[in-house]
């Protein structure tokens, strides 16, 4: 049995598919019963642990391509599918959904939406806000409800597959989404620049016009700064001829990673995440990120630039509760803590001052409050 | 003004914003009775124009107060009659509040007051190498405020994004006067908690007020290259859109135009594009040169093979402009090849752009009327003109029968009715033929979060059995409503 936020539900629910989703929801509803929603359970760390989860209802079964329309760029899949699946359904069609998550063969689509999922990439893509443009969700209630649509462009109604990115499960279990995909790139390559993201010469680079990376990270332990850039074969090659004639004449070494070298990257980062350890993402603009992550700790890093500004950073398990808690100034959400911090450290922080229209929405939504309570921000 | 004594609450609300800045004389209402959507006029009780959050939040209390509805505005250009006054209720009117608050370089954001007009935007930042992505036809009048209302797109939000992804935080004013920032805070990328930001952009003006926008700004690209390219028919140009993007090419913008917009283009705006084609294309590719000039030699490439009869490349900046300025002048153009017109603003998926245009024409056709199409291809979003003549009786009834046909068109197709003028009151009763009412009953409840007592903008947006009944848009029963499958709220 999964544990969310290390708290065991009594039982897990699989449903075939959405009918029977919605329907097994009406049911814990009408019941009075309190239940959660989990994909791949690759997120289960994240938030405050729930009042109480009665039953938790498995999406993994929701896992089939709804519509795909390759000349159109866009895909409709279920919740349940995980992102590796989508990957290789793309894939033959040479498209791309470029959303980043740590786990893709266990991650799902329903999971990265609930957790608003990203990368470095958001740098070029943005995050899943940005990708999503149609959803399908079941309210605490069983009501099944859409938003957005099939097409990349639509203002009709409320954005609600906005609404449901990053709500963690509290405003209803998603069914299905519709994305905007795209081409891949004839060609992908990534450098290591040797810099230190507080350094002038890191500013110089992003204002640099000729260059346009898709995916800006620094990796500390690598002792640099990570540029990857995709497209033409030539335009690709072109700048990274820049970025390394730039460098040079800084003195700063530059150099290419080859496939081997990102494996190890991720490699890294993955283990971080199965470690155990204490994870959290200072979610700050990049001039934020050079000045307030806290030092101590952080074996790896991701900064992009300027949209995102966002860290991942993992302490060493021993880390010292006051001096996590005394970076909070930077907006910090921990992402993964050990069981016995759980009790003192509010995973979300201080609620932000429009809390009362969330816990509005919330009310709304889930009057009975069944629907994975107190995990998310401010006890939702 | 001798009427300006006779409302009571004339004074109040002067109190407030000042008593030039608060109208309820008749002639001078005249100027708020509707916006873009001409149709439609309302003459509101009370105008007030505050220049502060704080005075926002005063005005709207009082209005809260007796119960007023309370219609925002911003320049007053949209095409839904979004800020279409509600009768006896006020309109609050953000054209004082034009403040640029704060450029956050390091950062790439912007703060702003909602009446500062898009185009300014990019204008303060040009001299800096850095621009405001949506670009709005009406971007040279229409303002940000209106813009997070409307969602507003624009030809380049192909490749750059709406609204919604540029608009990342914001000042609202609620419907009890409370003053709430909502989205990514100073120091963020992200907001904790439910995206607010993300649903109350687009939601026209029915959840707050915005009184203070922070947008993201880009750097310009390094290069722009713009090509105009004429084919036989919608047939060889819509070919050559699905072409060009599933090659992989993703232009920043890739307009097209049919014969009669073209003629009307011509003629109001004397741009040198030839009359005696079926269709236009107007694209730009934007990156950095190695990339773009690529991209720009395997569009024509791709234009050529799908039988284009010429393309063209504006031989310098002023005629590049000048093309563009020919594309954005497109609605207004449409006075001089008609006395009249009805736009819509349906979305259909890309590769049907041509069958959809067919059977667009056929309506037009039918009905005796001309259909003039000038739209953003490269993301669907078709934006026929169904061209008529008030004074020609029942000419207008039949415009509107088309337009809301027009529509139904493009649901079948799996698309929606409005890609980015939003529903207002014009698409209302079209709502409910995109959307269940569950759909819509989930969207009230986050308005019920928002605005308990549906407070500002009423009759906009949600299907109403009053609103549906009304003119114009002469109401027309879904065949799945006659069978019985659908109602309508």
């Amino acid at each position: 049995m999964v544990s969310i936020a290390g708290v065991t539900p009594e039982r897990a629910l699989v449903p075939a598919d959405r009918v029977e989703l919605s329907a097994i929801v009406r049911d814990l509803y009408a019941a009075g019963k309190t239940f959660a929603f989990v994909g791949g359970g690759t997120e289960l760390e994240l938030g405050n642990p729930p009042r109480a989860i009665d039953t938790v209802v498995r999406t993994t079964a929701l896992d089939r391509v709804i519509d795909y329309s390759p000349e159109d760029q866009t895909i409709t899949v279920e919740a349940g599918m995980r992102i590796a699946a989508l990957d290789a359904v793309l894939a033959e069609h040479n498209q791309l959904l470029p959303l980043e998550t740590g786990d893709r063969r266990n991650a799902t689509i329903g999971g990265a939406i609930a957790t608003n999922a990203f990368g470095a990439q958001r740098h070029r893509y943005g995050s899943i806000k940005d990708l999503i443009v149609g959803i399908e969700f079941v309210r605490p209630d069983g009501t099944v409800a859409h938003g957005g649509g099939k097409v990349v462009k639509n203002v009709a109604g409320f954005d609600l597959p906005k609404l449901m990115v990053g709500s963690l499960g509290t405003l209803g279990g998603i069914a299905s989404a519709t994305f905007r995909v795209f081409p891949k790139p004839a060609g992908t390559r990534t450098v290591l620049v040797r810099t230190s993201p507080a350094s002038a010469f890191y500013e110089a680079l992003l204002e640099d016009r000729s260059l346009e990376p898709i995916a800006v990270a620094h990796h500390p332990a690598e002792g640099g700064i990570v540029l990857t850039f995709a497209g033409l074969i030539a335009g690709v090659a072109q700048q990274i001829a820049h970025v390394t004639q730039l460098a040079a004449t800084h003195a700063i070494p530059v150099e290419e990673l080859d496939q081997t070298a990102l494996d190890r990257l991720a490699g890294a980062e993955s283990s971080i995440r199965c470690s155990g350890a204490w994870r959290w993402t200072v979610s700050t603009n990049p001039v934020g990120a050079c000045a307030r992550v806290p030092a101590p700790v952080t074996t790896t890093a991701e900064i992009g630039y300027p949209t995102l500004g966002v860290t991942l950073a993992s302490a060493a398990a021993d880390a010292s509760l006051d001096a996590l808690n005394a970076a909070r100034g930077a907006a910090i959400v921990f992402r993964a803590m050990p069981q016995h911090a759980r009790g003192r450290i509010d995973a979300w922080g201080d609620p932000p001052q429009s809390f009362p229209l969330m816990r509005a929405l919330k009310t709304n939504f889930d009057p009975k409050g069944l629907c994975n309570p107190g995990r998310f921000v401010g006890g939702l | 003004m001798s009427t300006l004594a006779a409302d009571p609450l004339h004074d109040r609300f002067a109190a407030i914003v000042g008593a030039r800045n608060a109208i309820s004389e008749a002639t001078e209402l005249r100027t708020y009775e509707c916006d873009g959507l001409l149709g439609f006029r309302i003459r509101p009780r009370i105008v007030v124009l505050p220049a502060t959050t704080e005075e926002v939040a005063a005005c709207v209390r009082l209005a809260a107060e007796h119960g007023l509805p309370i219609v925002p505005r911003g320049a007053g250009t949209g095409l839904s009659g979004g800020s279409l006054p509600v009768e006896g209720g006020i309109v609050i009117g953000t054209s004082r509040m034009t403040r640029i608050l704060d450029v956050d370089f390091p950062n790439r954001r912007m703060r702003v007051q909602p009446g500062v007009i898009n185009l300014d935007i990019s204008k303060h930042l040009a001299p800096h190498g850095y621009y405001y992505a949506p670009d709005p036809s009406s971007q040279s009048v229409c303002t940000i405020g209106g813009n997070v209302a409307e969602n507003s797109g624009g030809a380049h939000c192909l490749k750059y994004g709406f609204t919604v992804n540029h608009a990342v935080a914001a000042r609202i004013v609620l419907s009890d006067g409370s003053i709430v920032d909502i989205g990514a805070s100073e120091g963020e990328a992200d907001a904790r908690g439910y995206d607010l930001m993300g649903v109350f952009v687009g939601s026209e003006g029915l959840l707050g007020i915005v009184t203070e926008v922070v947008v993201r700004i880009l750097r310009k690209p390094q290069a722009t290259r713009t090509i105009f390219g004429t084919f036989p028919s919608t047939d060889e140009a819509g070919a050559a859109v699905s072409a060009i993007i599933s090659s992989g090419i993703l232009p920043a913008a890739i307009e097209m135009c049919d014969a009669l917009a073209i003629e009307a283009i011509v003629a109001a705006t004397g741009v040198d594009w030839p009359l005696d084609v079926g269709a236009a294309l107007l694209m730009d590719v934007d990156g950095v040169t190695s990339e773009v000039e690529h991209t720009a030699e395997a569009s024509i490439a791709l234009m050529r093979e799908c039988g284009a009869i010429e393309i063209r490349a504006p031989r310098d900046d002023a005629e590049r402009l000048l093309m563009w300025k020919g594309r954005k002048a497109a609605f207004a153009a449409m006075g001089r090849i008609s006395p009249n017109y009805h736009v819509q603003d349906g979305v259909i998926p890309r590769k049907d752009i041509a069958a959809v245009l067919r059977e667009i024409a056929q309506l037009g056709r039918d009905a005796g009327l001309r259909i003039a199409n000038v739209f953003h291809a490269g993301d669907g979003n078709l934006h026929p003109l169904v061209l008529y003549d008030q004074r020609v009786p029942g000419e207008e009834a039949k415009a509107e029968h088309v337009a809301g046909d027009i529509l139904r068109v493009c649901l079948k197709y799996g698309g929606s009715v409005t890609g980015e003028h939003g529903v207002g009151r014009d698409k209302a009763c079209y709502l409910g033929e995109q959307f269940s009412d569950d759909d819509l009953a989930t969207m009230k409840l986050v308005r019920a979060a928002f605005d308990p007592r549906e407070l500002f903008n009423p009759d906009k947006v949600f299907p109403t059995p009053h609103l549906c009944g009304d003119r114009p848009g002469p109401y027309v029963p879904h065949p799945t409503e006659l069978s019985g499958e659908a109602g309508r709220g």
